[in-house]
């Protein structure tokens, strides 16, 4: 694995994030515009789709999720049978995490005859957001990658491989995204930037701090106003000690609405001693958790969890999230974050439920071998024995 | 947390996406040039430019290399270049962005230019006088080509970015060597070899309207060649792909042809019509007369055997496709007519001669489900007449059919005029504009049922720009007018909820 994010890296020639964003922005608004003009014209509901998924995922405008939910309201009243509805229907389902009823869209989609590459495409999404038949799903994303080479099956192969632990080759099939992007649009490039500092950060092992930074500031760099990369390089900021710097990074994001932004400045304020200034955002940052599980509990019940797990100090509420998620899409990392939660709050009996439902669907799989959780039945084991 | 793969499909940047090319006279001076650029479909009010792309108009001499069956053109090796690149956004506490471009002129001279400086920037000799911003979309595309059927113009309202080029003809070029020239657009990457990969030379490059969307991409089915398309090296297209791309032009010819089932080209004058639109640049003769029908005269005339009596080119409100659909499916026989006749709004006599962006419309949509079938609903309200509206005192109706008119009077004594512009009883739907009556301009409104399970569900959509009064309050005045109606159909057709 390379592990030296330097050697093969220059700032790319991209359009400036902020023009991009603008661009982005004004070609939301126009195509909302045309939709009204004509719901039923090909390739403007789809093309909504595109733009608010970039906002939602790359400015992070958490708003676009209710958008989309509104789109695919209004276009089941205007043409509820369609398979382009129920396409489009599964893939703002999908985008929210319910993965029930996308699948249910899906199959609609599929008996009214919608395109197979776009059925299998979302299928697949869905299969590895639910760590579901990975192996099947890998052979499929390298066949997707060899085809068309293009950026985004890229960047959902090496994804999948994250989510197998074959971290070296997710590493590399990120890099591979990136030399062979051929465009100037900054979106894909800050995409996978953000997915190689996730990489290091948070999936490896053993997390190298430096190296996740560097890739979070690339993607920072190519486009500023990428909430996500500035809530996670604060994060890593804030954990060594430079919370100046993370509370610089979180200001200009709380703008777009993220309560993440929020709770992550009242952490680094509550670091620097401002423990008032910090109780108003984290106040703000509970309700607007709230008010966001009330509207998008699937997609946001893994966050939420990790929000009561921390600051949010609410050990129960974090548990019960948790456990939503796992039922919702059982993959090892929901099994892990279930399982530490329950542990680290003491509830040791939930943890235990936890691993034994994770070792029941995961155990004979190569990637529970690397999951702390293997070590923790070995432990638990261990205990019984003795 | 990981956010799996919800990652962008679209990556491309739009703002590098080249639109149309256009040559023209200048209605303002017969003695000077217009050349266009266009890019950034449907642009949306605040779009900028790239900073990471140039774009560039390209113009070679010309000249006719054999006529009917051996029709052709050949172009020179020099270039008359014309670039142009942009700069970050310059921001100031509440202002709008601004955003200024460098334009390099075909001697080497450089001139700057605040975006959407209706005034744009000339050279101090007065040769060259330039413009980038935004503006209404020149083009219009008013056909189903599925089965050939007219429909409204499919890009109404939209906008997009333009450069605009005007200069002295005969200084700027030379035009005692030659008055045939041919143009095209590229855009092209600032940094051809990127730090993290080899970037194409190009991005997107244009000749004549719908070489790609129309010409090689005719139908589906047939394999995708339009990015290898693009990747060609304008004026000199690959000698190993020629044949390839030639091939692909001859069988859709041949298609296009046969969409009214009549044959009108014969096999040697489609090959020759197939290699001319293979050397995919813009003819115009600036000594001849540039007009609204004059586009692909000189292609057209060559084709068929005669001397060009045009100066071909495309002026702003060129209706280029029905042109080109005409000459391609019965070889100039019948004018074939799209559903529009010009688009959104028609180009000007002044610099720079393309028509002020259109504003961002407002959009108000409600709905409502019902208990009852969507046929019962129909006989209700589909027939223009609104009198089952509770805000409607009286209604007459004038004329009938499309064009109809509905003269409202309300129960608050206003008069309201709508025209009928569009009905689909099949659909269940009727669209309308608004004549008089309501603070709006450029309003269009429809009505539409669907089923819903075994009842139906109405919905009630308008578009609009406020005149005289605040945003707020035309879309409080129109959102209470739909509301109310709709609220009115629950308690006579039973609420479903």
């Amino acid at each position: 694995m390379n592990t030296d994010p330097g050697s093969d890296w220059e700032r790319p020639v991209t359009t400036d994030g902020d023009i991009a964003v603008v661009n982005l922005e004004s070609a939301r608004r126009r195509s909302w515009s045309k939709f009204i003009q004509d719901p039923r014209r090909h390739g403007i509901a789809e093309a909504i789709v595109e733009n608010e998924r970039l906002t939602a995922q790359l400015v992070g405008d958490i708003s676009a999720l209710d958008r989309l939910e509104s789109l695919a309201r209004q276009l089941s009243q205007i043409n509820a049978e369609s398979a382009r509805t129920a396409l489009i229907q599964a893939q703002v389902a999908s985008m929210t995490h319910r993965f029930t009823e996308a699948r249910r869209f899906l199959a609609g989609a599929e008996q009214d005859r919608a395109p197979l590459e776009e059925v299998s495409r979302i299928r697949l999404n869905i299969d590895q957001a639910c760590g579901v038949d990975l192996d099947g799903a890998l052979s499929a994303r390298r066949e997707i990658a060899t085809k068309s080479g293009r950026l985004e099956d890229l960047v959902a192969l090496g994804a999948l491989l994250a989510d197998l632990r074959e971290f070296a080759d997710a590493d590399r099939i990120y890099r591979q995204a990136l030399r062979e992007y051929r465009d100037v649009s900054p979106f894909p490039v800050a995409w996978v930037c953000f997915q190689l500092g996730m990489l290091w950060a948070e999936l490896v092992p053993r997390p190298q701090a430096d190296q996740a930074a560097q890739w979070y500031r690339r993607a920072i760099d190519c486009l500023p106003r990428y909430t996500k990369a500035r809530i996670h390089l604060a994060e890593i900021y804030a954990s060594s000690g430079r919370t100046s710097d993370a509370e610089a990074l979180l200001l200009p994001a709380l703008e777009s609405g993220d309560p993440e932004a929020r709770w992550r400045l009242a952490d680094a304020l509550i670091s620097q001693g401002r423990q008032a200034d910090a109780e108003g955002h984290l106040h703000a940052a509970r309700v607007a958790f709230e008010a966001l599980l009330e509207r998008h509990l699937l997609a946001f019940a893994d966050h939420g969890a990790e929000f009561y797990a921390g600051s949010g100090n609410n050990s129960r509420r974090a548990l019960e999230l948790a456990r939503l998620n796992v039922a919702n899409r059982p993959t090892l990392r929901a099994y892990e974050q279930a399982h530490d939660i329950a542990f680290n709050s003491g509830d040791r009996e939930a943890a235990s439920e936890v691993l034994a439902e994770a070792r029941i669907r995961w155990g004979k799989a190569a990637a529970f071998a690397s999951s702390p959780l293997d070590k923790r039945f070995s432990e638990e084991r261990e205990g019984a024995v003795a | 947390m990981s956010d799996h793969i919800d990652g962008p499909r679209q990556i491309g940047d739009p703002a590098a996406d080249l639109t149309d090319l256009f040559a023209f006279t200048s209605p303002e001076n017969p003695s000077r040039t217009v050349l266009t650029a266009c890019l950034f479909p449907s642009a949306g009010a605040d779009a900028m430019f790239s900073n990471a792309v140039s774009c560039s108009i390209v113009v070679r001499r010309a000249s006719v290399a054999g006529l009917g069956d051996a029709a052709q053109f050949r172009t020179g090796d020099q270039e008359i270049r014309f670039t142009c690149r942009f700069d970050l956004l310059e921001r100031a506490p509440g202002a709008k962005p601004v955003q200024r471009g460098t334009f390099t002129l075909p001697d080497g001279q450089t001139l700057r230019v605040v975006v959407n400086d209706k005034n744009g920037a000339s050279t101090p000799d007065g040769i060259f006088r330039i413009f980038a911003g935004l503006r209404s979309d020149p083009f219009y595309l008013a056909w189903l080509f599925a089965n050939m059927r007219p429909i409204p113009n499919l890009l109404e309202h939209d906008n997009v970015l333009c450069i605009v080029i005007e200069f002295d003809t005969r200084r700027a070029l030379d035009t005692d060597k030659g008055s045939l020239f041919g143009v095209i657009a590229e855009t092209i990457p600032l940094a051809p070899t990127s730090p993290v990969g080899p970037l194409p030379l190009r991005l997107d490059w244009v000749g004549r309207p719908e070489q790609t969307n129309m010409r090689l991409n005719y139908g589906p089915g047939i394999e995708d060649i339009r990015d290898l398309w693009n990747q060609q090296t304008p004026f000199a297209i690959a000698s190993e792909h020629r044949g390839m791309f030639l091939q692909r032009l001859k069988e859709s010819f041949a298609h296009w042809d046969m969409r009214d089932n009549k044959q009108d080209w014969t096999p040697s004058a489609l090959d020759a019509n197939a290699r001319v639109f293979l050397d995919d640049y813009l003819l115009f003769d600036v000594a001849k007369p540039i007009t609204d029908t004059s586009h692909l005269e000189i292609e057209k005339s060559t084709i068929n055997g005669r001397t060009y009596e045009t100066g071909g080119g495309r002026t702003v409100d060129s209706n280029v496709i029905d042109i080109l659909v005409t000459w391609l499916v019965n070889r100039d026989r019948e004018f074939l007519r799209g559903g529009a006749t010009r688009a959104t709004k028609p180009g000007t006599t002044v610099f720079p001669y393309f028509a002020e962006p259109n504003m961002e419309l407002q959009d108000i949509a409600e709905s409502v489900d019902l208990d009852a079938a969507p046929d019962r609903v129909w006989t209700l309200i589909g027939q223009f007449d609104p009198s089952w509206h509770p805000l409607v005192a009286s209604v007459r109706m004038i004329g009938s059919g499309i064009g109809q008119l509905r003269i409202i009077e309300t129960i608050d004594g206003k008069q309201i005029v709508e025209r009928l512009e569009a009905a689909d009883n099949s659909h269940r739907s009727y669209s309308y504009s608004n004549i008089s009556g309501l603070p709006v301009s450029s309003y269009i409104g429809a009505l539409e049922v669907n089923p819903r399970g075994s009842g139906s569900s109405v919905t009630w959509r308008s578009q609009f720009l406020p005149n005289d009064q605040p945003d707020i309050v035309v879309k409080a005045i129109v959102t209470t007018l739909f509301k109310t109606g709709l609220a009115s159909l629950k308690s006579r057709l039973g609420d479903s909820r």
